[in-house]
């Protein structure tokens, strides 16, 4: 695979979105849409993610067109921001590779009653006992230990079940998309492989790109949804990015092997081997959907180990409990996932197989499935972006509904490949200069930290103002970080 | 499909002893991309363990080959086969804490065997670098090249 860029066809719908036409390849079931504005479009021809919108046009049953945000990058398969809905009644399919290793990888955001003030002085101190509790990086084993049928059970119960170790309030829960639990879930389809992967990694971060970071409100724009969240100019917030660890790769890969030859059982011809799929209506397709499910359960589970150790380290560093500290869950989105939602397609309402690879759903005020105390304003959408400038919280618009399937972007998105990255910060040290900003950053190995320095990715800002000014969510507010624990 | 994409031979890495370096990684936007050159089948597989060792820890020399492992992978189809192989040693990397230092192969038409030589984790000797998620099938080559053979494959960070 070389890395030249792409040179088919991009024409400009309106100033935030772009297509590539059904015509520019046979096979291309209907057309690609990418929304960016005019600065982020060159960009994105410098590499194949647009080959791989053209690609996802292939899959059976896709629906109005083949979709990406403008935090689009070059990915395996689909690309990273793609997101495409299927209709099982009509031979639609469901693609692992349009979920990702990391199923269910999201965010949270978790608020509280400090500000940058009242942290400035034990911000050290607050960013070495996370990084000392909370697992980070590669082979490090969980505080919480779950026996294999509890694992089971957790999968298919999902948050809820943690209630039973009294590691969840029902604030939480109202608080987390689909209260932190899909139904449907089938722990019996998910590997004695993968239960070996995740076993003792609920309640860890990871590596890569996952993060925790204490932020600091620092621009309010929506002042009324904003006051809904709690959210107010110089708190101090917690936002935490990770996935479902070794066990949701595990499933995805456990899929991709299960579907080896099976899209050419089925006449399916494809790009891609990472494209591979299933009818959803097929023993393959309902196995992989079922697996996918409980994945997702422990991807939330995960997160909500990861905000309670948080707290715990709060109320230590400050001395006060957590809920004192009033660090309540704003809401935890999912980024990398396929549901199953009604959709208005073409005047029709659809059940529709929505595959957000790398996007986040951004249901509009009044959306059934927003949760009470949001009706008014929306579902919450967290968009962590690097960790030198800046993160976002929006709320889903009617324009989701109307364009997207009720789905805006996911984060900054890569700028710079890894080894780019790391050939950039060369002789350089990134903690330093991060510190010199204010901000105090710990990671496990210096190379995670030159992977992740701010100039890897786009600016953030420039990639919320395009879903903002499209009218797929609404700006917020902005956080900077001021900590930061990486893998 | 060949690569086109520029190379970059590893920057931490110590040829290995007696043996020109024989992989490289290359660039992927979100991820990183493993490419190994060999005379033969054998030793092309044996490269692509060795570059995926060397994702994962940064001082691949300090693993020491204390116990031995020996493995069969069916598979007729050699680009399946290599992601099979990659996988079979990410698995006993993330799930048991074992680290490969060395490897004999033997590539067949039917499958593989393979004899690999290594030891647990251990954080005061070894330090481990990328997470690895997953082997992604996206652009997985095994290619004939005039003087060898050509393997690329994609790693999920």
């Amino acid at each position: 695979m070389g890395k030249q860029g792409f040179d088919g066809p991009i024409e400009r719908v309106t100033p935030y979105s772009w297509r590539i036409p059904r015509r520019y390849r046979e096979g291309m079931r209907v057309d690609g849409i990418i929304y960016a504005d005019q600065r982020l479009i060159a960009g994105l021809k410098a590499d194949q993610a647009p080959e791989q919108v053209a690609n996802v046009a292939h899959l059976p049953g896709i629906q109005v067109a083949s979709l990406a945000m403008p935090d689009i990058h070059w990915g395996y398969g689909f690309p990273i921001g793609g997101v495409c809905a299927t209709d099982p009644d009509e031979g639609g399919v469901i693609s692992p590779g349009g979920v990702g290793y990391d199923i269910n990888c999201g965010v949270r955001l978790v608020r509280s009653s400090l500000t940058e003030a009242d942290v400035r002085p034990h911000l050290k101190q607050l960013v070495n006992a996370l990084f000392e509790q909370i697992p980070t990086g590669v082979g490090r084993s969980g505080s919480y230990r779950f026996e294999r049928d509890e694992l089971r059970r957790l999968m298919a119960d999902g948050v809820p079940y943690l209630r039973r170790r009294g590691l969840v309030t029902e604030h939480d829960l109202e608080h987390t998309e689909a209260r932190g639990r899909l139904d449907g879930a089938e722990p019996r389809w998910v590997s004695d492989r993968a239960l070996d992967r995740g076993a003792d990694q609920c309640g860890t971060l990871g590596s890569g790109n996952h993060f925790l970071e204490v932020q600091v409100v620092d621009e309010i724009v929506d002042a009324e949804a904003a006051a809904v969240m709690g959210l107010r100019l110089g708190q101090v917030c917690v936002m935490i990015h990770s996935g479902s660890r070794g066990l949701g790769y595990q499933v995805c890969d456990d899929a991709l092997t299960t579907l080896r030859g099976v899209p050419e059982r089925y006449g399916i011809q494809l790009p891609d081997r990472q494209l591979a799929c299933a009818p959803v209506n097929s023993p393959a397709g309902e196995r992989y959907i079922g697996a996918m499910r409980a994945a997702a359960n422990f991807a939330w589970c995960n997160r909500q180990l990861l905000m309670w150790q948080a707290r715990e380290v709060f109320a230590d560093v400050f001395g006060r409990s957590w809920a004192t500290l009033d660090m309540q869950l704003i809401y935890d989105v999912a980024h990398n996932i396929a549901k199953f939602e009604e959709h208005v397609v073409n005047g029709q309402n659809k059940g529709v197989w929505v595959h957000r690879k790398g996007a986040t759903r951004a249901f509009p005020p009044g959306h059934p499935e927003v949760p009470a105390a949001y009706q008014a304003i929306g579902q919450p959408v967290i968009i962590p972006g690097d960790m030198g400038r800046a993160s976002w919280v929006l709320v889903g618009q009617p324009g989701s509904m109307a364009h997207t399937f009720g789905t805006t972007c996911h984060g900054a998105g890569r700028a710079l490949s890894r080894t780019a990255a790391v050939k950039r910060a060369e002789g350089r040290r990134i903690d330093t200069e991060l510190e010199k900003s204010g901000i105090i950053a710990r990671a496990r190995s210096w190379k995670g930290l030159a992977e992740e320095q701010p100039d890897a990715y786009k600016d953030v800002d420039v990639v919320v103002d395009v879903v903002h000014q499209a009218g797929l969510s609404k700006r917020v507010a902005r956080m900077r970080p001021i900590g930061v624990i990486k893998g | 499909m060949c690569a086109e994409g520029p190379a970059q031979l590893h920057p931490t890495l110590p040829p290995v002893t007696g043996a020109p370096p024989m992989y490289e990684t290359f660039e992927h936007t979100a991820d990183l991309g493993l490419r190994a050159r060999a005379a033969t089948l054998d030793e092309l597989f044996a490269a692509m363990a060795r570059a995926l060792t060397a994702t994962l820890v940064e001082d691949a020399a300090a693993i020491q080959p204390r116990e031995t492992v020996r493995l069969r992978l069916d598979g007729d189809d050699l680009g399946y086969l290599l992601f099979d192989w990659l996988n079979e040693l990410l698995y006993r990397f993330d799930a048991q804490g074992w680290l490969c230092a060395d490897f004999t192969v033997r590539v067949a038409s039917d499958g593989l065997d393979a004899e690999i030589r290594g030891e647990p984790v251990d954080p005061n000797r070894h330090r481990l670098d990328h997470e690895v998620k997953a082997i992604t099938y996206h652009g997985l080559t095994v290619a004939r090249t005039p003087d060898g053979w050509l393997a690329e494959v994609i790693v999920d960070i």
